[in-house]
């Protein structure tokens, strides 16, 4: 690899052609006087150019015939300085704000000044910050009204992406991904190496991602990679990082009684309903024979500590990344080559990826070409999660464990003369998780090639034609399987059988993009300039996934489809949708300080009949720049830019493919031999089905103060959805569960406020702060006349639901009933609380707002930064308390100490609204069966509190100075230490795990739609935390 | 630089060639995995494979109408270890108690049989099963909820939320209904064109049968309504149209078999399915949680000297143990009594095979209504020997051989002749016939009659008595919210029949 690399930079240089007439030298400093190491040095008009050295110095050779230099820095203003003599010192002035320029959709790049809503940018150093191994946990908490759920902590972890909360209740709300100009996936954003990002435009609303028509209604990251740096010789450079991950916490559980069933100790138990612990030595597990090797077990009656924590081991990642870039003024290249590795806290869990990426271009007169493209293959081997004959996660059997039993001695699950082993395992009804790890795997191998290429054209110095085809193509394999598992009736009587399984899957998913643009961009007058960007998309999706499962294999150990005894289930899904559409994007300037935006939009989809399948997208803006309009705010050293901005747009939201038809589809158990069967779907539909219609509305407000040192930046907002494209839940006596239909209103408003500064500044130290803040609400204003909520989601007992004139989504469960005093009502005869009749609204699991707060420490080379955010205002179901229940290990369960007892604060109704205060009637079951019967079968229960106060990362890294690295063969050396997830503070009543955490994917066979969040605790392993160290060299 | 322009153009021409063809370009939303339109063939075996698995048992091992039945009329109860059956032992009837069968049967089988029902004339065998089945359902329907949705009922998209209708209105209009599929059929099968209907998986597309079945589904909504008082005039009326009809009733019992193979996930009989092993052969735990209560096996042995008793529970080496209900302690007076070996589970003669057929109607159930039809003088056959038909079925049924001798012995319940409230002899047969196979027919019977007199209730019970109806479920509440009725009290508002 080393030498390849060392021929490709020989090669490099070699093919720059460089004719030397004149050395010039100088230093390139800011306005504080301090050296910009890195500026680009570029002889005008030319290919020649270099960078500053550390200290702020260059040295270039410039050809004859030239005499000027293009000084340039990110965040300074380009310079242009004519050369006389053979020194030239420049300063750079920093950039205001306001004259960035932004990347917008379609890669139409504009004045921050002319942007009428609001955006935001994250560049590669923030999210590098701790050394991310994806794209989205680097962004947390960096950007007002993004919200980023990271919704498990696997080895290859998935993240909710939501901007602005929600605006519909069963589209998508997550937002869209643009990837140098063209639409990918948040799969092609999740697969992106990190470090190859340069920046990250975040479109907040549908009104500045409106051109995108109904891919525009949530918002949009536009992300852009590197594309090289003009150099007179290739930079190549390593990222490397490595961090360890460990559990962070555990459930909280009661340690003061082990296993048993209704109070009497029991040997074999996975439940905790024994007598309380006294310490004495009992056996546990089976009863060996006499004959049998192994003697019968026995452990003292008292908690082992972490017991369950100690089932997991350190986790570790490895990441490596190698780079190249260079150019000149005609040409630039990146290229990147990464390599990460995975391993779990569970153990066995593996994973790594593997990514390439090839970005270059080349101007040639007035014809620009470009291509960036990036590969990825990956492989993930990681437990099942279907385990034991009742298809469980391993986290259950994990939490499946008493208090008593020492569980990780239990790791020899193979060998027959072992404890751990399937006969001889202590728990007669859940199986051990070191066996369920050996026994139980998904393996799969997915591989994507994400990429475009464009060619532009200046056909006239103010007319410029883009074409561009991008492509986002993932394909990949899997197989899961489970082995068979039978027992010894008279070591283990209880347990069933475990059939063996093999599933054989792949998908292909493909999109392609062609976009053409046509920029127009002309000065009508001193006064008045003109922007008109016009555009004609298309957009193709394809899909395929198939999958085989064959059950009861009858070679053991052999999980080839072929092993199959009685019928191979097979399935085969296959989607295609395309779209086309036109656009028009115009702006209007005044003086510079006042701008009109006018879009326009129309596109035609394949998902709705002919005739009803086109639909128009306007947005509209203004945006005023206070700052250079009012002359008494001209040059202003205290506030030196206001820009106000106020927008409104109509987007619509598209669906699926085919979702317009009412389909059969054959039945489960279907065929039976020559008989065939289908069933009508569940899902009646609307024949006037249409789009969501979604209106925004915006006002914004950009300044920046002591030039550029503070800025503040606010947003107010508000989004009203109407004919949302429902699944209405529908009476099942109407011969479907659900219609499809167009219904209701959605109403959302938010505020976002983001504050970052320069604390302190001096020679030495810089300490700079940022904190944002975002609300968001959505309230369901109207279902339909006959219905006052959809239920997502729903067991009947607990559910995500939209209610009517509520927030979305909203959680709901069943309650105990209360009298006016809110006094828990009784039941007369058995002192059970009385369980309300229907389901309560008990809250939205979208936080009410978020506040993150950042700092960033500059001292000499040092430079510590810290991100951290506060989550408020929601609630989630703990499913794992839940499901915990039932094994006696909640603290709830101990707190009357496991006997009858009278349900404080309750109430007796004596009489119909007549309510006495119960002092005597005791509930019956105190010791287990009021817990497991009662008290779980009310799942307000366990809605909790979803408060998060957690430490997102913290770094501290160290940049070898100049003195050194110029004694060195590098250009750049640094080292830090990083840790992801410090420190999470939750609530009291959060006894379980991460209510970021998200049980999504299917559920006894329903498929949880993606909107039906907050339904999080125990599928995943527990949460983790992740120390480590990164470095970085540059030759 | 020329070459750079032309490619421009090419990628530029290729764009618009795109849009060129927009309206075919765009023609691409027919699903290509799963058909809009499908034959009556192949609705008609699902719709009936739903109907199974709404009496027995989900594919994926849900509790359906017959588990209701057995847990409410005291058969079954729960092994040492398990704690399988808390809310049945409560007798917890709340909207999420059972609430499977009113979602399934509307949103699974009924369905179905309207899509066939809905079809043109060239299809009239098939909208005629489509009818009696229907009739089926809504009277299940109707006999475990009371006012159901029914005229406004399954019309999907158009009424999403359908009002409710009485429930005797709509026992009245499953007669008139099954009336005119018989009428649908007769008319058919002097019509040459008429086809036998395929994928009939309870009679193999023999219309005689239907009717048959047709008329025995008669049998059961009379039978029901005897108790009622001034409904004599009505039942009479139209047992005497049964008779004109003329094809009789059932002399089989009614089964369904879609194919049921052993060893296979999804394909099993779904009883056996969750009672007796899964697909890998292995037997489940809602096979050893599921036992005889005390109660039951001490009165087909000690007190009626039954032989169907080793056929409806399974006997232990150590002997038949049955546990009462709602008994969680198992450690008094003995410590473990009641280990799971030792109990009496589910037996050979309701757990067959994994093949064996759904009964959904058993041939003793339709002597035994018979027997009370002919004991209230509403047809002309002799009670007595319907009886002794009905006690035979039974046995033949499970396997139990010759009920002669058993039929012989003077004890109340048993000997026609012995019994004093004949009525009580045809209900506790009833009872013990329909034990695991459509227990919930014997539920029905104990709210109409009170018989079998003295049946235990669960000891976890908070009531005096078992429920007589379940809740609406909470979907209802939801979705149909204006009409849902208010939640009658499961344990005193009878059906109107039982009143």
């Amino acid at each position: 690899m080393k030498k390849l690399m060392l021929l490709f930079a020989f090669f490099s240089i070699l093919g720059m052609q460089v004719y030397a007439q004149k050395t010039v030298t100088g230093t390139v400093t800011d306005d504080a006087g301090d050296a910009l190491p890195g500026a680009s040095v570029l002889v005008k008009g030319t290919t020649v150019g270099t960078m500053t050295l550390g200290d702020g110095t260059y040295s270039i050779d410039v050809p004859g015939g030239s005499n000027t230099l293009v000084f340039s820095y990110i965040g300074m203003e380009t310079q242009e300085v004519s050369i006389s003599g053979d020194k030239v010192d420049v300063t750079l002035k920093p950039n205001l704000e306001i004259d960035e320029v932004v990347v917008t959709a379609y890669g139409i790049v504009k004045e921050k000044r002319e942007i009428t809503y609001q955006t935001s940018k994250v560049d590669n150093e923030e999210i590098m910050r701790s050394a991310p191994t994806r794209v989205a946990s680097g962004m947390v908490g960096k950007v007002a009204g993004l919200q980023i759920n990271i919704q498990d902590n696997g080895v290859n972890p998935m993240s909710q992406i939501l901007l602005r909360g929600y605006r519909s209740v069963s589209g998508n709300n997550e937002a869209l991904i643009v990837i140098d100009g063209s639409i990918a996936s948040q799969g092609a954003f999740n697969d992106l190496n990190p470090n190859d990002i340069e920046d990250i435009t975040v479109l907040k609303g549908a009104t500045a991602a409106a051109l995108y028509g109904s891919d525009a209604g949530n918002g949009a990251l536009i992300i852009t990679t590197k594309k090289g740096a003009v150099s007179d010789k290739v930079t190549v450079g390593i990222t490397s990082s490595y961090t360890m991950d460990q559990v962070a916490y555990m459930p909280d559980f009661q340690t003061k009684y082990g296993t048993g069933w209704e109070g009497a100790y029991d040997a074999v138990e996975n439940t905790n309903w024994g007598p309380r612990f006294d310490g004495t030595l009992r056996q546990i597990g089976p009863t060996f024979p006499e004959d049998h090797p192994l003697e019968t077990q026995i452990v003292p009656y008292a908690p082992v500590a972490d017991n369950l924590r100690d089932f997991f081991q350190t986790g570790n990642t490895l990441s490596n990344t190698v780079y190249f870039q260079g150019g000149n003024e005609s040409s630039k290249f990146y290229m990147s080559f990464g390599d990460q590795r995975a391993r779990g806290i569970v153990i066995d869990d593996e994973y790594r990826r593997n990514t390439l990426r090839v970005n270059a271009s080349k101007t040639v007169g007035k014809v620009e070409m470009s291509t960036n493209v990036s590969f990825l293959n990956d492989k993930t081997d990681v437990v099942g999660s279907t385990i034991g004959d009742q298809d469980r996660t391993l986290y259950w059997f994990v939490l499946n464990t008493s208090a008593n039993i020492p569980l990780s001695q239990y790791s020899d699950w193979s060998n027959p003369l072992s404890y751990g082993y399937a006969d001889n395992y202590y728990n007669a009804y859940y199986q051990n998780p070191y066996w369920a790890i050996g026994t139980n795997r998904n393996v799969d191998y997915t591989n994507r090639l994400n990429g475009n290429f464009s060619i532009s054209y200046d056909i006239l110095d103010w007319i410029k034609f883009t074409s561009r085809v991008g492509l986002n193509n993932s394909w990949g394999t899997g197989k899961n399987w489970r082995a068979y598992q039978d027992y010894n009736p008279a070591l283990q009587p209880a347990h069933g059988t475990v059939a063996s399984f093999v599933e054989d899957f792949e998908f292909q998913s493909a999109t392609y993009n062609f976009d053409a643009l046509l920029a127009i961009n002309k000065n009508i007058s001193e006064q008045i300039s003109l922007k008109l960007n016009l555009g004609a998309t298309s957009k193709l999706y394809n899909y395929r996934q198939s999958e085989i499962r064959a059950d009861n294999l009858s070679i053991e150990g052999f999980y080839d489809i072929s092993n199959f005894t009685g019928a191979l289930d097979v399935n085969v899904d296959e989607s295609q949708t395309r779209e086309i559409g036109t656009f028009a994007d115009l702006t209007v300037g005044y003086n510079n300080y006042l701008f009109l935006n006018l879009s326009g939009r129309q596109d035609w989809t394949s998902t709705l009949a002919p005739g009803s399948n086109s639909y128009f997208y306007p947005a509209a803006g203004l945006s005023f720049v206070a700052t250079d309009a009012i002359s008494a705010l001209k040059n202003n050293n205290v506030l030196s830019d206001l820009k106000l901005t106020v927008s409104n747009s109509t987007v619509y939201n598209s669906f699926n493919a085919y979702a317009i038809n009412e389909r059969f589809y054959q039945s489960s158990g279907f065929p039976f031999g020559d008989i065939n069967g289908f069933f009508l779907s569940t899902t009646a539909v609307d024949a006037e089905i249409a789009k969501e219609k979604l209106n925004t509305t915006e006002f914004g407000l950009n300044t920046a103060f002591l030039k550029g040192r503070i800025s503040l930046d606010a947003s107010y907002y508000m989004t009203k959805t109407t004919d949302l494209i429902t699944y209405v839940s529908s009476s099942y006596a109407s011969g479907a569960s659900t219609k499809l239909t167009n219904i209701g209103e959605l109403n959302g408003d938010g505020l976002e406020v983001s504050l970052s500064g320069t604390v302190l500044k001096t020679k030495d130290l810089t300490w700079k702060l940022f904190t944002n803040f975002s609300h968001e609400k959505t309230i369901v204003t109207e279902i339909t006349e006959s219905v006052d909520e959809i239920a997502l989601y729903t067991t009947g007992q607990y559910g995500v639901y939209a209610v009517k004139g509520e927030a979305f989504p909203q959680m709901k469960g069943n309650v105990y009933e209360r009298d006016p005093q809110g006094r828990i009502v009784v039941d007369p005869v058995s002192g059970y609380p009385i369980e309300a009749e229907g389901l309560a609204n008990l809250g939205s699991p979208v936080p009410d707002y978020i506040v993150a707060l950042g700092t960033n420490v500059n001292f000499k080379g040092f430079t510590l930064s810290a991100t951290a955010d506060y989550r408020t205002g929601h609630v989630y179901y703990e499913e794992g308390s839940d499901a915990m229940e039932f094994t006696g290990r909640s603290l709830e369960s101990v707190s009357a100490n496991r006997q009858d007892f009278v349900i404080p604060n309750s109430v007796i109704e004596t009489s119909p609204g007549v309510y006495v205060e119960n002092t005597d009637i005791q509930v019956q079951g105190g010791r287990q069966s009021y817990w497991t019967d009662v008290y779980n079968n009310v799942k307000s229960n366990y809605i909790k509190d979803a408060t998060a106060l957690k430490i997102r990362e913290l770094s501290l890294s160290y940049d070898l100075p100049k003195s050194i690295i110029d004694k060195l063969p590098i250009q750049k050396l640094s080292v830090g230490f990083i840790a992801i997830n410090l420190k999470t503070w939750l609530p009291a009543v959060n006894h379980f795990s991460d209510p970021e955490f998200q049980n999504q994917k299917s559920r006894g066979g329903t498929t949880v739609p993606a909107n039906a969040v907050g339904l999080g605790g125990y599928m995943q392993s527990p949460p983790t935390r992740s120390f480590g160290f990164n470095l970085n060299i540059e030759f | 630089m020329k070459n750079i322009i032309k490619y421009t153009t090419i990628v530029f021409v290729a764009g618009l060639l795109m849009f060129s063809s927009c309206k075919e370009y765009l023609d691409v939303n027919t699903d290509p995995n799963n058909p809009t339109v499908v034959s009556p063939d192949l609705i008609l075996p699902v719709a009936q494979k739903y109907t199974a698995n709404i009496l027995l048992a989900s594919d994926g091992g849900g509790r359906r109408i017959n588990t209701l039945g057995n847990m409410m009329m005291y058969n079954w109860s729960q092994s040492d270890g398990f704690a399988w059956y808390p809310d049945e032992f409560k007798y917890l009837v709340n909207s999420s108690f059972y609430q499977s069968i009113f979602e399934d049967s509307y949103g699974n089988a009924l369905k179905q049989y309207t899509v066939l029902e809905g079809l043109g004339t060239e299809y009239d065998n098939y909208k005629a099963i489509a009818m009696i089945m229907k009739t089926y359902h809504f009277q299940l329907l109707v006999d475990i909820y009371g006012d159901v949705p029914y005229s406004e009922a399954l019309l999907r998209g158009e009424n999403t939320a359908p009002a409710y209708d009485d429930a005797q209105t709509i026992y009245e209009d499953l007669i008139v209904k099954l009336t005119s599929a018989i009428a649908l059929i007769k008319t058919t099968s002097e019509n040459v064109a008429a086809e036998t209907p395929k994928g009939d998986v309870m009679f193999d597309g023999d219309m005689t049968k239907w009717i048959q079945f047709a008329n025995t589904m008669k049998l059961r909504i009379l039978t029901r309504q005897m108790s009622m008082t001034g409904r004599e005039t009505y039942i009479q009326t139209q047992f005497t149209a049964i008779a004109a009809e003329g094809s009789g009733f059932m002399t089989e019992d009614v089964a369904i078999n879609p194919g049921y193979i052993a060893g296979t996930e999804g394909k099993q009989n779904p009883f056996w399915n969750l009672y007796g092993t899964d697909a890998g052969g292995t037997q489940t735990l809602t096979s050893k949680a599921t036992c005889a209560t005390d109660y039951i096996l001490d009165y087909l042995t000690t007190q009626t000297n039954d032989p169907r008793v080793d056929f409806i529970y399974e006997e232990p080496t150590t002997g038949h143990l049955g546990v009462p209900q709602g008994l969680l302690d198992y450690d008094t007076p003995t410590p473990d009594a009641y280990v799971p070996e030792l109990v009496s589970n589910i037996g050979p003669g309701i757990l067959k095979s994994a093949d064996q057929s759904a009964v959904i109607y058993t041939l003793a159930e339709c002597y035994l209504n018979q027997a009370e039809a002919a004991l209230n003088i509403y047809t002309a056959g002799n009670a007595k020997s319907l009886y002794e038909a009905g006690v035979q079925a039974s046995f033949t049924y499970l396997g139990a051989g010759d009920a002669t001798a058993y039929l012989g012995q003077a004890i109340e319940n048993v000997s026609w002749d012995s019994s004093t409230d004949k009525l009580e002899a045809i209900i506790t047969q009833k009872w013990i016939a329909t034990n695991g196979l459509t227990a919930e027919q014997a539920w029905f019977d104990y709210s109409r009659t009170g018989f079998p007199a003295g049946l235990p209730i669960s000891q976890l019970a908070s009531t005096d008595d078992r429920p007589v109806r379940l809740f609406y479920p909470a979907s209802e509440l939801t979705t149909n919210t204006a009409n849902v009725p208010t939640q009658a009290n499961a344990f005193t508002a009878k059906i109107f029949w039982a009143n």
